[in-house]
């Protein structure tokens, strides 16, 4: 009995208010009307979707990025670093550096999903073909279900030409967990951990070893909406791979700029190789020596997607 | 008690929404751009719509995240560039259809709309004529309008301004149910 006196009570009293609801909106000409409330209420928040964009190619200037090629898309790359800039061999005979090459990659990726990407390209450095498997296991979350994404990368890189041992000893592997967060619409940074094995080791010295484990950590701050700087460091964790023994870690700084299907990525680094098993197993060169360089990287995306004009609807 | 609370709820929302509200949850929205390089087109089923006939209210929101492109890379550009989706989620139009058409008969009735469109985050206020129809007591409703870019400071580069229209052509279609009301009292 005490349950239906308290609904009853309950329910005239939201016919009172109902009724007061309708004459306030009424008055405020709409502004909070029962249509707004029920437009507010069947539109839900889809906050568990994937965040986009936190890269806008694929690779930085050393690192690759968690960002994937979409399905049947294909990304042709050409990446290129010149001479050194401070170096006697640079400087005004070379137009900084303009005149020479340290290496050249050109590459192709392709999206077999839009979460797993096959890539394929040659260096000049060491003649360097590299094949490899790029899977993106966890996507960043706008809701934060998910704070980060994670793109695995494994490479195979084999040097064709020069004399080796056998064919084994020209083999490299890499195997690379890329972690990425977009914190704002214009930061975005990531770290990867990696672990190297050259079947030669590189450079093919007494005392260095053939696998070592590294790290590399890149920021992307997006300045306008078509441009941002980024900067890529590279650490291998080798003994023998020290200051000491002449190694550098690779750095770079650079400035991306996005036009349509193009990504251009200006940079200066003081790596001489484009490939991350080189540029790991064996950067020499170093920012104090005046061994840095420009280089630039050029992304082209292409779509192979048929063209559904209208997708149904009329 | 749960029980009458539940009752409670939904009998205060059916009040709410009388027999004179209509609701639409898949509205169709197609984006069209036609531009001398090239033509984009981006479609969604996700929009939403109430429209009241007795006051004519009529509100449309639409998720931007939803439309969606041929290319992935168009769609990002979209999303990331130019309707910065992560700052302005949603698009929305909030007006009043200025005729009073008899819903109870079948037929097409011409209408206006007047009221705020607001896209990327810039209201602007609209007319917009449409087409409404009634065929065996189901409403739908259909429009054509064009949005220039510049209105809602949406920036298109001079780098992509031969693959981009000034002007987009947004198409709406929508089905309405009524707002089924229980309450015998009414």
């Amino acid at each position: 009995m005490k349950r239906i006196i308290i609904a009853f009570t309950l329910l005239t009293l939201a016919a009172g208010l109902k009724a007061q609801q309708m004459d306030t909106t009424k008055k405020a000409g709409g502004k909070t009307s029962s249509t707004d409330s029920l437009l507010n209420s069947m539109s839900s928040d889809d906050k568990h979707q994937d965040v986009i964009g936190a890269f806008k190619a694929t690779r930085l200037i050393l690192s690759p990025t968690t960002t994937t090629v979409k399905k049947n898309n294909l990304n042709f790359l050409v990446i290129h670093r010149f001479g050194d800039i401070g170096t006697p061999a640079g400087g005004g005979r070379t137009l900084i550096g303009l005149d020479a090459v340290s290496d050249v990659y050109i590459g192709f990726e392709y999206g077999l999903s839009d979460n797993l990407n096959i890539d394929f390209g040659r260096n000049t450095i060491g003649g360097l073909i590299e094949l490899g498997l790029k899977y993106a296991v966890l996507h960043q979350k706008m809701d934060d279900s998910s704070p980060i994404a994670i793109t695995f990368l494994g490479e195979y890189g084999v040097r064709p030409y020069g004399s080796f041992s056998s064919y084994s000893a020209r083999n490299s592997y890499l195997g690379q967990a890329i972690i990425s967060r977009k914190f704002t619409s214009a930061l975005s940074l990531q770290v990867s951990p990696i672990y190297v094995y050259d079947n030669t080791a590189l450079p093919d010295v007494a005392g260095n070893d053939k696998g070592f484990f590294a790290l590399s950590g890149a920021l992307r701050y997006k300045v306008t909406k078509h441009m941002s700087l980024i900067v890529d460091y590279e650490h291998p964790f080798s003994s023998f791979r020290t200051g000491a023994n002449g190694f550098s870690d690779p750095l770079g700084f650079g400035i991306e700029i996005e036009t349509g299907g193009h990504v251009f990525t200006l940079n200066i680094t003081n790596s001489r190789a484009v490939s991350e098993i080189n540029s790991l197993s064996n950067t020499q060169s170093d920012y104090g020596r005046g061994q840095f360089r420009i280089g630039f990287t050029i992304s082209r995306m292409f779509d192979f997607n048929h063209h559904d004009k209208g997708n149904g609807y009329k | 008690m749960k029980h009458i609370l539940l009752f409670l709820l939904a009998w205060v929302t059916v009040h709410q929404a009388g027999q004179d509200t209509y609701v639409c949850k898949n509205v169709k929205i197609n984006l069209y751009s036609s531009a001398p390089i090239e033509d984009i087109e981006a479609n969604s089923t996700n929009g939403v719509s109430v429209y009241n006939s007795t006051t004519g209210e009529l509100e449309f929101s639409l998720p931007i995240r939803s439309l969606h492109f041929p290319k992935a890379l168009m769609e990002e550009h979209f999303n990331e560039n130019y309707m910065e989706s992560d700052k302005f989620p949603k698009a929305t139009f909030k007006g009043k259809i200025e005729e009073h058409p008899d819903l109870t008969k079948d037929g097409s009735y011409p209408v206006t709309v007047t009221g705020d469109l607001t896209v990327h985050g810039v209201t602007q206020t609209r007319t917009i004529t449409g087409n409404l129809k009634v065929s065996g007591g189901v409403v739908t409703m259909i429009s054509e309008f064009m949005v220039k870019c510049a209105d809602h400071r949406i920036d298109i580069p001079q780098i992509v301004f031969h693959h981009i229209a000034e002007s987009i052509r947004i198409r709406v279609s929508a089905t309405y149910t009524a707002l089924k009301n229980n309450n015998p009292s009414k």
